[in-house]
């Protein structure tokens, strides 16, 4: 294990591991969810936590540069007096860094109007597996030839290390408005998300919380979330004062008509404050509930999301389990949370088979494996769910173009047999 | 080996890392092992995997500052606090574990023999203070000067008195003045007030319950409960000795702890409360650093700002009430991460004067975070009583 | 409507070829970059909309699809993808191949944003598709944003999935004297600002009520339309750090060539009437630290005129994906003396 403080130290360290034929990993803060940047097989572990220095913030082209172990709320935090922020906020943006951000390509409620990371990173200085330099991107609209940026970012430590970032930070909205929306039934409350979506409003976040999930929090926070509400939305509208009120009408509008008990407008920025706290603490406060959790995170087209929620409500029955829904309902990012306590003699399979399940149904949906954890260890196995041989060759060339020596960060995110040619070990029914 | 710590308690932790930012030893370190989430790790691996209580895992148990930041972090509401003070209780008990013969002769004297016994700690204070004078204390041990007027002041008893100011071990010795202020602004509300009799019977054992001599702490807090008795109110001007006491019923488990616990308030919740008469505006700023004890643990931080609010233009730091590395006596064992912590608080605090002047007012509410920060050039740490005192009309 | 067959179809075709291929939309940037062979086969992506789902703002469809023809059917729901290629005629593939972002870029983000989902088809006859069609999706690497800018050279776009968005209530172009810095900072969220070295024309998209605000904010007169894109035989398109436009604009008017600079982008359309003139913005280009494509005209100059950052990277890229050198062989500079192979 090493903790560099410099880009120096991160390439030396990379090619000592080069000189030892060891793989070696990335760890930021260890937020992540998919166990991206677990060790296997005793690699090098590179620890980025002493590389969290902001080198520079530049207010007229909006943009700063900082090292890969700057949390993410630092950041804000430090740009907040020039009316700047930066906008992918993951729940865990209190304690996440944005080297692990990019890694993952990270998202956040706010990411439903802005995009996600890869949205927001501009340029990279990169160590990678060879040990060498390379600066990805660059301040200019174009670099020429491939956006090596892009694939990089979400790369999840495959491609090599970001040393240095350079994020664009975007200017704090004048007028925000935060509104929460209570529903008697999860039915209710999707049917408002599609509502808003289709009636033309981007919200800046538009996030949904079932029963369980809204007292767990409503416990921890005590932010006068409905206990009793069978779903709530959480919405935000930013942008310019007159469109701002407009969309809130609208929202209340459509939440009313989809059966929306109360619709509560955040009066100030501390209630918008506490609303957010909530929201953000809820993957937390479940062990209130119970001692553990299992946190997925698939897409599914907005239009689907009703049937998909229903699926996962029924497939938590099928297993006995407990299931819980807090997720970016704008753009169809669901993360049903299964709760349990691990003592339990011989919970686990039953989790698993829930989590195969749930993953399944959002596939069959037409969604996808991941919206914002990224794929890790955790869902390497069923990519071939959504990916075809063909599609995972390609992206076993796009990694080995990056790393031809297959030691940074292997055996992550492409299952076993990506690559063409290469024996084939699909996990026992991961096929539908 | 184990910790028989409480399963529930240490199976709550979910190892979301939302912690990390708050713990001021990740802070300064980066390192896993130095953050809440590591140490429950450490804690798990000792308890459910066999692992050693080695030196590791002494170390970095003591690295812990037992500021609690955490527990105010945490969404899970991991009791960290308590299973920090459950492992020291058994590491003081683990042959293995103890410090050498020298530094626990030092303990002993320090927590069994000074702290409890006003008499002894007073002649003490006196040989610091001559020492002192003679130059004989390097200035690295970062002990306040003390000054013979503050040493002699008197504490004056109403008759009859509705609250008593417990008035403890340490910080009665050497922060009288801050005593005297605190008996003038409960005044101030109407009421009649007085030090604790007997001075409260001393030390409140907060000290010991943090480096795990529960025992002592409990025999302690005994004293104290027994110096106190009826249904007085109980007014703490040390967040640290406050939060001990509040949590005697939880310590000792009986119906009368729990109802002395229940009398306890801290000086700035127990003024606010009984209603401050109007005060002048002074027209200075202040930077409010609120101590761990007081915002994580008790909870009580809000009326300190209320109260300073009503005379002094009050700021606040910007790093979540961060941790300023004092811990009682952690400051002496962790000499470098203390200073460490310090260093990144003391910034805070500069970044969140809303002047660039040479020296920054700092209210804090507790003595042992006004010794450490005080040590900084360029910070004048005051306690709100003796603000609040200034502005008394 | 099903692409499934014409895909396999188009991926049978690339394989068939003998020697180099080349995709080909409306040819309305075809000069971009450097030169195919002339004897490439040109080969044309299916076309027509796959799916629209107006309630998850996705569409689908294929590449050889006009950007007008997407734009109409949008428009029937009320939705639109921000493409804004100059020629309406270009293809939705093309606008992607070539990787050029509309003049609302400014608000909207470069093109590659917009893109969720690609099936493109490979040298060696097969279709990969890469991404996902929701909104959101981090699952595996990122080919679309790979595949966006890599003018054909990696695979031939046959079917793309775009984030759609709602059309702005209201549409207003302002325009006011002096240079962009002042009405850049002035305004909360422009969607695209044009300065051509006299005029800033200003593009405002929202609530009637906020477009007014903006309109008073930044001083700006309602004009009827955009400055135009610079016309001429020879052009160019710079890219250089926002900053550096307003001392890059006097530069490019001593060498005689017409521009239209993207502010807070750091786009510049350059047209000359001379290669000579159409190189002196170059030359001007990477003295502000940026670069220029070859757009049109000026055959004797080379597209990119500057080596490809990370070139080795972008050759095992290359080698990968299209071993034989058949995509488009020449279009992106990727040799290199550093190359490994």
């Amino acid at each position: 294990m090493c903790f560099p403080r410099s880009t120096e130290e991160v390439a030396a360290a990379v090619r000592i591991a080069a000189l030892h034929d060891r793989a070696f990993v990335v760890r930021g803060s260890g937020t992540g969810l998919a166990g991206g940047a677990t060790p296997l097989a005793d690699p090098l572990v590179i620890v980025m936590t002493q590389m969290n220095r902001i080198l520079d913030i530049d207010p007229v082209e909006q943009v700063a540069w900082v090292e890969p172990g700057v949390l993410n709320l630092d950041l804000s935090r430090a740009v907040a007096p020039l009316g700047l922020h930066y906008a992918p906020d993951p729940s865990s943006q209190h304690a996440c860094s944005i080297g692990g951000n990019v890694a993952t390509n990270a998202g956040g409620p706010h990411c439903l109007a802005s995009g996600v990371t890869s949205a927001h990173v501009r340029a990279l200085e990169v160590v990678l597996a060879d040990g060498s330099i390379a600066d990805l991107g660059g301040l200019i609209p174009d670099a020429p030839g491939y956006d090596l940026r892009g694939v990089f970012v979400g790369s999840e430590g495959t491609m090599g290390i970001a040393t240095a970032i350079a994020v664009h930070l975007t200017s704090n909205p004048p007028a925000v408005r935060t509104l929460l929306l209570d529903f008697t039934s999860v039915e209710a409350a999707a049917a408002a998300v599609s509502g808003i979506i289709a009636s033309g409003i981007l919200p800046a976040a538009l996030e949904m919380m079932d029963a369980q999930i809204t007292r767990a929090v409503e416990d921890f926070v005590g932010a006068g979330f409905p206990r009793d509400a069978a779903a709530v939305l959480l919405v935000e509208l930013d942008g310019l004062p007159a469109g701002v009120a407009a969309d809130v009408a609208a929202v209340e509008r459509v939440g009313l008509a989809e059966g929306a008990r109360t619709v509560r407008v955040a009066a100030d920025d501390t209630e918008r404050e506490l609303l957010w706290k909530g929201r953000k603490s809820a993957f937390g406060a479940i062990a209130r509930i119970a001692p553990d959790y299992y946190l997925h995170d698939a897409v599914v087209p907005r239009s689907r999301l009703v049937e998909v929620l229903h699926r996962v409500y029924e497939i938590a029955a099928e297993q006995r389990l407990t299931v819980m829904n807090v997720f970016h309902a704008g753009d169809g990012n669901l993360h049903p949370l299964i709760v349990f306590d691990a003592r339990e003699p011989g919970i686990w399979p039953r989790v698993h088979d829930a989590g195969d399940a749930i993953l399944r149904a959002c596939v069959d949906a037409g969604g996808v494996l991941s919206g914002e954890h990224g794929i890790g260890i955790e869902k390497r196995d069923f990519m071939p769910l959504i990916f075809n041989p063909d599609d995972l060759d390609a992206q076993a060339k796009v990694r080995d173009s990056f790393d031809p020596s297959g030691r940074a960060n292997p055996d992550k995110v492409l299952p076993a047999g990506s690559r063409c040619g290469e024996a084939q070990r699909i996990p026992e029914g991961a096929w539908i | 080996m184990t910790l028989h710590l409480d399963d529930d308690e240490l199976v709550a932790c979910v190892a979301c890392g939302l912690c990390l930012p708050h713990c001021p030893t990740y802070r300064v370190t980066g390192l896993e092992i130095a953050s809440p989430r590591g140490r429950i790790a450490a804690m798990r691996s000792v308890q459910y995997d066999d692992a050693p209580i080695d030196a590791a895992f002494v170390g970095a148990m003591e690295e812990c500052v037992q500021c609690r930041g955490c527990e105010a972090a945490c969404p899970s509401g991991v009791a960290f606090g308590h299973l920090m003070e459950e492992t020291r209780a058994v590491l003081h008990d683990t042959p293995g574990a103890r410090p050498r013969l020298g530094q626990r002769a030092v303990e002993w004297l320090g927590y069994r023999i000074v702290l409890p016994n006003r008499v002894l700690l007073r002649m003490l204070t006196w040989l610091i203070w001559l020492a002192q004078r003679l130059g004989l204390v390097p200035g690295r041990f970062g002990l306040p000067k003390l000054a013979a007027r503050d040493l002699t002041i008197r504490l004056d008893s109403d008759p009859d008195p509705e609250a008593f100011l417990f008035t403890g071990c340490v910080m009665d010795a050497w922060q009288r003045a801050v005593h005297r202020s605190a008996l003038a602004v409960m005044r101030s509300t109407g009421a009649r007030v007085a030090p604790s009799p007997n001075g409260g019977a001393t030390c409140c054992g907060g000290l010991h319950t943090h480096s795990g001599r529960l025992d002592e702490a409990r025999a302690l807090a005994r004293r104290v409960i027994a110096s106190m008795p009826g249904d007085v109110d109980i007014v703490v001007d040390s967040a640290g000795c406050g939060a001990a006491m509040k949590d005697y019923g939880r310590l000792l488990g009986t119906v009368e702890s729990e109802a002395f616990s229940a009398r306890v308030s801290d000086f700035s919740e127990w003024v606010v409360e009984r209603g401050l008469p109007e005060l002048r505006t002074t027209g200075r700023s202040v930077v409010i650093q609120d101590p761990c004890h007081l915002r994580h643990v008790q909870h009580a931080q809000g009326p300190v700002h209320q109260a300073l609010a009503l005379a002094y233009d009050i700021s606040t730091t910007a790093d979540d009430g961060l941790c300023c590395g004092a811990g009682g006596a952690y400051a002496v064992y962790q000499l470098q991460l203390a200073a460490a912590i310090r260093t990144r608080k003391a910034e805070a605090i500069r970044n969140a004067s809303p002047m660039a002047t040479a020296t920054v007012l700092v209210a804090s509410a507790n003595p042992g975070c006004a010794m450490h920060l005080g040590a900084v050039a360029g910070l004048d740490v005051r306690h709100p009583a003796e603000l609040i005192e200034e502005a008394l009309p | 409507m099903d692409l499934t067959d014409a895909l396999q179809s188009l991926a049978e075709t690339v394989a068939a070829a003998t020697g180099p291929v080349v995709g080909v939309g409306s040819r309305t940037q075809f000069d971009a970059g450097n030169p195919v062979p002339t004897d490439a086969i040109a080969i044309a992506a299916p076309c027509g909309i796959v799916g629209f789902e107006p309630t998850d703002l996705t569409v689908t469809l294929g590449a050889g699809t006009t950007c007008a023809e997407l734009d109409a059917v949008l428009a029937e729901a009320g939705q639109e993808v921000a493409l804004d290629p100059a020629d309406p005629a270009a293809t939705v593939g093309g606008v992607l191949a070539v990787g050029i972002s509309g003049r609302r870029r400014l608000r909207n983000g470069p093109v590659r944003d917009a893109v969720l989902e690609v099936r493109f088809a490979t040298a060696d006859g097969r279709v990969v598709k890469g991404g996902g069609p929701t909104v959101k999706n981090v699952s595996g690497y990122d080919l679309p944003r790979l595949l966006v800018g890599s003018f054909g050279t990696l695979g031939l776009l046959g079917q793309v999935t775009l984030r759609a968005r709602a059309r702005p209530a209201r549409t207003q172009w302002g325009a006011r004297s002096g240079a962009p810095g002042a009405v850049l900072a002035s305004l909360v969220q422009p969607s695209a600002v044009l300065w051509g070295g006299t005029i800033t024309t200003v593009l405002l998209e929202g609530h009637p009520d906020d477009v007014d605000r903006e309109l008073r904010a930044g001083g700006l007169e309602c004009v009827s339309g955009p400055a135009p894109f610079p016309q001429g035989p020879h052009r160019g398109r710079i890219s250089v750090r926002p900053s550096a436009i307003e001392d890059l604009g006097p530069v490019l008017d001593a060498t005689g060539c017409r521009w239209l600079a993207e502010a807070g982008v750091g786009t510049v359309h350059v047209a000359a009437d001379s290669p000579d003139a159409l190189a002196a913005a170059r030359a001007a280009a990477c003295s502000a630290g940026g670069w220029l494509l070859r757009e049109a005209g000026a055959p004797e100059l080379d597209g990119f005129g500057i080596e490809l950052p990370n070139v080795a990277i972008m050759r095992r890229l290359k080698d990968a994906f299209d071993p034989e050198g058949k995509l488009a062989p020449g279009r992106l500079p990727l040799i290199s003396a550093t190359a490994s192979r």
